[in-house]
């Protein structure tokens, strides 16, 4: 069997894979509604009881496609930061990007008391929630990318993100320090991850933002082929390296600061999704790693999210709690094996 | 969290505490006569003798595996010797720091709170009387959040830290203690029944040496409690209530036995979750609330909310309930005091009769016709 046919049947099996725990993460969840009754409220019929119909569209729906839209962007631009940095154990998570984009929620929550109350308003608005984080995930990003034109050995750049990590998360606590209690409540329970409360008018939005950064990391797919074999050999391919890389870092926070500003930061997927890709496919060809990284990232958020709500059980569990469950044997795996990707 | 707990102190009493089991029956039998005057609350026990009284106090934290003694001696009293190995305190105090919102009410009911020289975080007071005192420097800032600053303490030297415990762990309470420093546990966060919460003045008044005028200070509200309860004692209760504000993904109901559970009971309403056994709170899945809740005829919600608009936008899903397009929505927490305290955290332990009223107001409203609202307001 050739490459290529294999790689058809496993993305067709991955298609399948999607559409199958989309409609699982709709069809399960605290409340039991009949299967039939899910069906009919989905095809835009009336389900038996109008509660039923309202949680599967307004409520399960809207959370399967969060949970699409944060798994796909997740793992993007941890496929995207790890072919950047040439270093497997890159992720937004761990490099800091997500405690960047908290940093600026943080200071959009907890300091929006200081500004003038029509400035607030603006701040504590999704947009704003949005532009800051994007901005503290950026910034972060753009500090290790610094960082990392000095200092060429990958564990140095790891603990570098790491510290910038403890940084911002020291801020935050600062920060918390000076709040009063009800903004403090509001900013704990965001840091806990959720994909469950997001109107359709929100859902838009972060749909678009993961839009924009997925269309530019497809762009890419060229220049991050190149970067595999070294920035001197891309250059030497006649590849605007510098512009191409800006792209890449640019879609890489608005893929992890959107996100994070709605769903909280979520651990693990960034990091892990891309090698599950990697091993499934065998291959560093960013043709096939884009797609493949795209649909298990959709497919094990969704998993996530159905764990987090298994049926029989009243309580919902915190996304983040999930995804670092699942996450964090695979990174231990992963450095024991660490060999094998250097 | 930690650091929110003056005022969330009984915010959390019913949102996080497991179980409270009552300790009356260890009174102190020093002498044949004394009795304990303490009758509602559970964790609290006064015994007055000849010259000093004994306070116990038996369930400071959730899952205590200790309680506290502590003998108030009168000048020139004798303690029997098989008392001096607990903490003794001299009263009546002349200074005093407390660590709660709740307990300011109680030194203004009777009026001590002039000998308050010290609070942490003093902008949760809300109270004007108290306020005033802060703005003349009266009162003193002795820490951020629930933490002491214990320099300042030993600085300002007040004669009793009346403070709480939040588990078996409580470093800066030993801290405190080795530094000289008199300290106090008191627990009436801990307490679930309306009138055992209120009951705690007497500790404030065997403290000031006004044990006659804390018992008639509760002696009136449990009267007027009593009252209200008369009031709607004919009615049925048929409104169905929904109770708390969802967080992230979790919507949090007090459980059966809760302090507010027990208000909704005491006002003839079907609060909802009244069987869900327990104290404190349960975190359940949204879509269990709105099946069980949809049709319910009143929402109390919890959270600062000032308007239905502020709802909805905190969450889409709030608008769903039929409580919420019936512009049923209720809240306790909404109002303010000049600093950002929240008035209900401080007011409310300390006066059950008008929580009551409240709650009898909301769902009973031809029964208080001219009855205003003192902490619940209905949600524009």
């Amino acid at each position: 069997m050739t490459d290529k046919k294999r790689n058809t049947i496993l993305f067709i099996v991955l298609a399948f894979g999607l559409f199958l725990m989309f409609f699982v993460s709709i069809s399960l969840g605290s409340v039991t509604i009949p299967f039939k009754d899910v069906y009919t409220s989905l095809t835009g019929g009336h389900a038996t009881k109008s509660t039923w119909e309202y949680i599967i569209i307004n409520y399960r729906l809207p959370k399967a496609i969060t949970a699409v839209l944060v798994g796909t962007g997740l793992s993007i631009s941890g496929l995207l930061m790890q072919t950047l940095f040439r270093n497997p154990l890159a992720g937004p998570y761990v490099l800091g990007l997500s405690s960047g984009a908290s940093l600026g929620v943080a200071f959009v929550i907890l300091g929006a008391g200081f500004l003038p109350p029509f400035l607030s308003v603006i701040a504590l608005s999704s947009y704003g929630i949005v532009i800051a984080s994007t901005f503290g995930s950026s910034l972060v990003l753009l500090l290790v990318l610094l960082v990392s034109q000095r200092l060429r050995d990958t564990m140095a750049i790891l603990i570098v993100g790491l510290m910038f990590g403890s940084f911002t998360t020291a801020i935050v606590s600062v920060l918390t320090y000076f709040s009063t209690a009800e903004q403090l409540q509001k900013f704990t329970f965001w840091s806990m991850g959720s994909l469950g409360n997001l109107s359709w008018p929100t859902i838009i939005i972060l749909a678009v933002c993961v839009s924009i950064g997925l269309l530019l990391s497809a762009s890419s797919i060229k220049p991050l082929n190149a970067l595999l074999l070294g920035e001197n050999y891309a250059k030497s391919m006649g590849l605007n390296f510098k512009n191409a890389r800006l792209i890449i870092i640019f879609a890489t926070s608005i893929l992890a600061g959107s996100i994070t500003a709605f769903a909280g930061p979520i651990a693990f997927i960034g990091l892990a999704v891309p090698h599950i890709a990697k091993l499934v496919f065998q291959t560093s060809n960013h043709t096939v790693l884009f797609w493949s990284t795209l649909f298990f990232g959709a497919i094990i958020m969704l998993f996530c999210d159905v764990v987090s709500q298994m049926p029989g059980f009243d309580v919902t569990l915190p996304i983040n709690a999930i995804t670092s469950i699942i996450g964090a044997p695979v990174v231990i795996w992963l450095l024991v094996k660490k060999r094998n990707f250097q | 969290m930690k650091q929110l707990f003056p005022k969330l102190a009984f915010f959390i009493s019913f949102f996080l505490l497991i179980g409270c089991k009552k300790n009356e029956a260890e009174a102190v039998a020093a002498t044949e006569i004394a009795k304990n005057s303490i009758e509602y609350a559970s964790g609290l026990s006064i015994v007055k003798h000849e010259g000093y009284s004994v306070v116990k106090v038996s369930n400071p934290w959730p899952n205590a595996n200790k309680s506290f003694t502590y003998i108030l001696k009168e000048k020139d009293a004798k303690i029997p010797d098989s008392l001096v190995s607990y903490t003794t305190i001299k009263v009546p105090l002349e200074s005093v720091v407390v660590t709660s919102t709740t307990n300011i009410p109680f030194l203004e009911m009777l009026e001590v709170e002039d000998k308050l020289i010290g609070f942490p975080h003093t902008d949760y007071i809300s109270s004007e009387k108290t306020r005033k005192l802060i703005d003349k420097g009266a009162v003193k800032n002795v820490g951020q959040n629930e933490k002491l600053n214990i320099e300042q303490l030993i600085e300002l030297a007040p004669e009793l830290i009346v403070t709480f415990g939040v588990d078996n762990n409580n470093p800066m309470l030993d801290n405190l203690k080795k530094s000289g420093l008199n300290v106090f546990i008191q627990a009436d966060w801990m307490e679930q029944s309306p009138l055992g919460k209120a009951e705690w003045i007497k500790l404030y008044g065997a403290l000031f040496g006004k044990e006659d005028k804390a018992k008639e200070l509760f002696d009136k509200i449990v009267l007027s409690y009593n009252q209200a309860l008369k009031l709607v004692a004919e009615k049925p209760a048929v409104s169905t209530v929904l109770y708390g504000s969802m967080y992230e993904d979790v919507w949090y109901v007090a459980k059966g036995n809760s302090w507010v559970a027990q208000f909704m009971k005491d006002a003839h309403s079907n609060y909802l979750w009244a069987d869900l056994k327990g104290t404190g709170s349960e975190g359940l899945s949204f879509e269990k609330i709105l099946v069980k809740a949809k049709t319910a005829n009143f929402w109390i919600a919890s959270g600062s909310f000032k308007s239905l608009e502020e709802v909805a936008k905190a969450n889409p899903h709030y608008a769903e309930f039929d409580a919420f397009k019936n512009k049923n929505v209720y809240n306790f927490e909404g109002k303010l005091g000049a600093t950002g305290g929240t008035v209900f955290y401080e007011l409310s332990p300390s006066r059950p009769d008008l929580v009551l009223k409240d709650y009898i107001k909301i769902f009973h409203p031809d029964l208080l016709p001219s009855y205003e609202f003192t902490f619940a307001s209905k949600l524009k």
